[in-house]
Order: structure tokens, then C-alpha cells, then sequence
């Protein structure tokens, strides 16, 4: 029985932790009314009425598809333009005193608060939304290849350069390669920040996408919908993150060895 | 090669410092080039206002209650007021939470289920629900940053206290520390210095969120302001309110920072 518990704990643990969740959730919903806090088996029912019926005109998988369509624009964008910009800023010092300047004057600046400049200038359709996610991600972009490309070894370098690379083969042979860890780490944080953009953008104004689920919950006073919806976001963003630590381990084993 | 890589470092600012003036200029064209922008009105100006008119916004939205109700340095209160509390709140709550669950399995048994629930949901997504059972008050948005900065701080608590030397732990049982003992004197301190980058973590997460519920539900707070501004189409208001919210998030980063400095540095632990 021991060696059961030892050898499954890993995935024991986290069904058990589940496991003791729900029966919390379900001892505190007893002692208040149904509209303040529904208990899990209620949720549940409302996730399959949702799955049956549509919402505002869309499915709940068409929601979260409009969301995803969203996010996985702004964020190819985000890496097509950041990524190559964080990094010639690493790389070359003078293109990092043009850029830092303006960068730094817009970096501290939150996603969120530019949802009403964003809608202003693009309207609430789909660009506003795109725009705010791609901020998000973008300046989580720029930072991380920066960085990394800043504290590439110089020995690394000055040893390509002594074996006579040229600064093309420094670079895409050499200094790339080595901020790969950073750059990887970057990708995953401005994912689940325009994931998390995605939201804010939808609950201010949209017709279709997960924050508008929640928003609609809110509207009609449906607490088993908003909490439908606050689970969907939860496991969606889950899963991208997923899909991105494998994509690391695809793309650069030796990280793997390190965590 | 941690001397190569400190002169490398030192030459590199060195040189830096003399190309100051090509950020000096590119900023001066990065301001020429939205003037232009906003005088030939290629962008119009219920979208954007040139910065001359945004330093003249400024101005006047310390005395002009106009547009949206109140002054910036009220809204500018509010908010500040509001981000504060919910993150000290959940340092207060959070940073000892995440330093017992590193420290005593037991803890981290108990409350690992209900963390692990909640984390993956943006604070973000908690705005309706909290809403719906707190109202649209002070109580509602403290909750929801209160979310937002917990997180973090819990989290990188329990890394820090989980990356203690075992060693350090080690010698303190030879020498018949008890364990709650060696936890005050070894594990915490050790552990101080990812509390404070979780604490960072948390005041960027806290202002972030405050914005968004500021945007959805207030009356007043920055948030509030730049959503008016776009109710009334007022560029100028908006592009005001961003550029305080920016500043003051960069400014209680810093405070966090020279905190850290003076406070982390006499007591860490290698």
C-alpha cells in the first residue's frame, strides 16, 4: 500500500488537493443562498445548460475561441516585433539609447490603462482588443530579450570572435542561442499576460470572448455563470502555459536539466 | 571571469554615459514627430492631443474639477489608497502564509488545495463575482487586489524558504535550535530577499488590477478618470491619467527598491 502511495503521489496529491477543494466549496455554499455562492454540483449543471444553449449569440466554445483568436494574434505580433527589438537593444548600444527613452516612458504604464486610448482610436471591434493584448505582451517581450542578450557571458563572445567569427555568426550562432532560457521565460509571461489582457478588454466592452461571459453573468445576477466562466479561464490560460513549458523542453533540453 | 565580465560592465557604462545625448534626441524627435502628428491632424483630435496640450491638461486638471468631477491629485488619492491597502493586506497575510507552507509540510497540506484552485484564475476575472458579493464599494476592489497581490507574495515566500541552505538548517539542529527556531532565525531571514522580489511582483500586479477595476466599476481613481475621458471623448484627460498612473506605479517600485536596499542587505544569508 506504501509503495502504492509512494510511487502514485504525484498524481495523488493534486486529485486529493482537488478532491478537499470541492468539499470546502461545497460545506461553505451550504450555509449561504444559492445566489450568493452556488455549490460545485450547481456550477456544474450550469456549465452543461451553457454548453447547450448559446450565449449572446455565441457557443461557450465559440467564446473562448474568439478569445483565443484574440490573444494569438496580439501575441504572434508581439513576439515578431519585440523579440527582434529586445534583442538588437541587448546587442547594439546605440539602437538601446534610441529606443530606451520612449521605452521607458511607456513601460510603467499597465496594459489595462490603455483600454480607453485603445478604443478611442480603433473603436470597441476587434482591434482595441488585439492593440491592449499586444501591449501586454510586447513590452513583457522587448524586457526579457533585452535582458537576456545583456547578460549573454562576454567570454562566450570574445571566444567566437577569437575563432574568427563575424559579427553575423556572434550573433545568431553565439548570443542568441545563449538568451534562448530568457527569451523562453519572456514568451511565457507575455502569453499569460495578453491572456490576461484578453480579459480586461473584453469585460469593458465586447459582445462575444470569456470576459464577456462573466460580464453577462454579472449583468444578470448569475453567480453559477460567472464562475462557470472564471473556470473556463482558469484551465484555458492553464493549458497555455502547458503547451509552452513543452514547447521549452522541445526546443531547449538542456534547460530542463537545470530546473 | 567575474572580473573580465565587472570590466566589461564598467566600459559599457562608460562609453554609455557619453551617448547620452542620442537618447536626449531621440526622445526630442519622439515629441516632434506626435506634434506633428496631431498639427497636420493625421491622427484627429478627439483621438489624440499633441504633448504641449497634454502638459497643459496636466495643469489644469489640478485645479479643474472638469471633466470628470474631481481633481487629479483627488483621484490620484483614492487610488493610492485603495492599491495600498489590498497590498498590504496580502503582505500581511500572504508573506506568512507562503514562509509557513515552506517551512511545515503540514501547512502546505492544508492550504496547497485552495491555492492551487485560485491561482490560475486572473485577479482580473474575480471583478463580477466580487461585485456581486461585496457591491461596487471600497470593499469589492480592496478583495480583488488583495487577490491580485497575494498570489506572488505566497509564492515566492515558500520558493525563498524552500531555497534555504540545508546546511545553515543543519548546523542550527546540531547546536539544538528547536524547529520553530531555526525557522525565525535561519529560514526566514534567508528567504528575504524572494519575499521582497514577491512583494514587487505583488505592487505591479496590485496597481494593474486596480486600474481594471477602477475602469469597470468606480467614481473616482485614475482608472475612473481615463474611463470618463473616453466616455467624453477627451484625449488629453486620458493621456494625463495614463502617464499618472505610470509615474506613480514606477514611484512606489522605487520606494520598494531603496526599502529593499536598506532593509534586505543587513541580513542576508549566503
Amino acid at each position: 500500500m506504501s509503495t502504492f502511495i509512494k510511487k502514485y503521489s504525484k498524481w495523488l496529491a493534486p486529485i486529493g488537493s482537488f478532491a478537499a477543494f470541492l468539499l470546502l466549496w461545497q460545506v461553505a455554499s451550504l450555509n449561504v443562498s444559492a445566489d450568493f455562492l452556488p455549490s460545485p454540483l450547481m456550477v456544474w449543471d450550469e456549465l452543461v445548460r451553457l454548453s447547450q444553449t448559446p450565449v449572446g449569440g455565441t457557443s461557450l466554445l465559440g467564446h473562448v475561441g474568439y478569445s483565443l483568436r484574440r490573444v494569438m494574434i496580439a501575441f504572434i505580433l508581439a513576439v515578431a516585433f519585440g523579440l527582434p527589438l529586445g534583442l538588437l537593444m541587448g546587442w547594439n548600444r546605440v539602437c538601446d539609447k534610441i529606443v530606451s527613452p520612449i521605452f521607458e516612458l511607456l513601460r510603467p504604464i499597465p496594459p489595462i490603462a490603455w483600454i480607453p486610448i485603445a478604443i478611442l482610436w480603433l473603436g470597441v471591434a476587434e482591434g482595441s482588443k488585439i492593440f491592449i493584448c499586444f501591449v501586454g505582451a510586447f513590452v513583457i517581450m522587448v524586457l526579457n530579450s533585452y535582458t537576456g542578450m545583456r547578460y549573454v557571458d562576454p567570454l562566450l563572445i570574445d571566444a567566437a570572435r577569437s575563432f574568427g567569427a563575424n559579427p553575423r555568426q556572434q550573433f545568431f550562432n553565439v548570443a542568441v542561442p545563449a538568451c534562448l532560457p530568457s527569451i523562453f521565460a519572456g514568451v511565457q509571461n507575455a502569453l499569460s499576460m495578453a491572456w490576461m489582457c484578453v480579459l480586461a478588454a473584453e469585460m469593458v466592452g465586447a459582445r462575444e470572448g470569456v470576459g464577456f461571459i462573466i460580464i453577462q453573468g454579472m449583468d444578470l445576477n448569475k453567480s453559477s455563470m460567472i464562475l462557470v466562466g472564471m473556470i473556463l479561464i482558469g484551465i484555458v490560460g492553464s493549458l497555455l502555459a502547458a503547451l509552452l513549458r513543452g514547447a521549452e523542453r522541445a526546443l531547449c533540453p538542456w534547460r530542463s536539466e537545470m530546473v | 571571469m567575474t572580473l573580465s565580465l565587472e570590466i566589461e560592465k564598467a566600459n559599457y557604462f562608460a562609453t554609455a554615459a557619453k551617448e547620452n545625448w542620442i537618447s536626449f534626441v531621440s526622445f526630442l524627435m519622439f515629441l516632434l514627430a506626435w506634434e506633428l502628428i496631431c498639427y497636420f491632424e493625421i491622427i484627429g483630435p478627439y483621438q489624440l492631443v499633441p504633448p504641449s496640450e497634454v502638459i497643459v491638461g496636466f495643469f489644469e486638471k489640478l485645479r479643474d474639477v472638469n471633466p470628470d468631477g474631481a481633481l487629479l491629485q483627488h483621484h490620484a488619492v483614492a487610488s493610492l489608497a485603495l492599491a495600498l491597502t489590498g497590498f498590504v493586506a496580502a503582505v500581511v497575510i500572504g508573506v506568512p502564509l507562503g514562509l509557513f507552507m515552506g517551512w511545515y509540510p503540514k501547512v502546505n497540506l492544508m492550504v496547497r488545495p485552495l491555492f492551487d484552485a485560485i491561482r490560475p484564475i486572473p485577479p482580473i476575472a474575480w471583478i463580477p463575482i466580487a461585485i456581486l458579493w461585496l457591491g461596487i464599494g471600497m470593499v469589492a476592489k480592496a478583495f480583488i487586489i488583495f487577490l491580485a497581490a497575494f498570489v506572488p507574495c505566497v509564492i515566492n515566500s515558500y520558493t525563498g524558504i524552500r531555497l534555504t541552505n540545508p546546511v545553515l538548517i543543519r548546523v542550527a539542529e546540531i547546536y539544538g535550535a528547536s524547529n520553530f527556531e531555526t525557522f525565525r532565525k535561519i529560514g526566514v531571514p534567508s528567504a528575504i530577499p524572494m519575499v521582497f522580489t514577491g512583494m514587487k511582483l505583488s505592487l505591479n500586479a496590485a496597481w494593474t488590477t486596480l486600474v481594471a477595476a477602477e475602469l469597470l466599476a468606480a467614481s473616482e481613481g485614475l482608472g475612473f478618470m481615463i474611463q470618463q475621458g473616453r466616455r467624453l471623448a477627451r484625449p488629453d484627460v486620458i493621456i494625463v491619467g495614463m502617464l499618472a498612473i505610470g509615474f506613480l506605479g514606477a514611484l512606489m517600485s522605487w520606494i520598494l527598491t531603496q526599502v529593499e536596499a536598506r532593509f534586505a542587505s543587513s541580513r542576508r544569508l549566503s
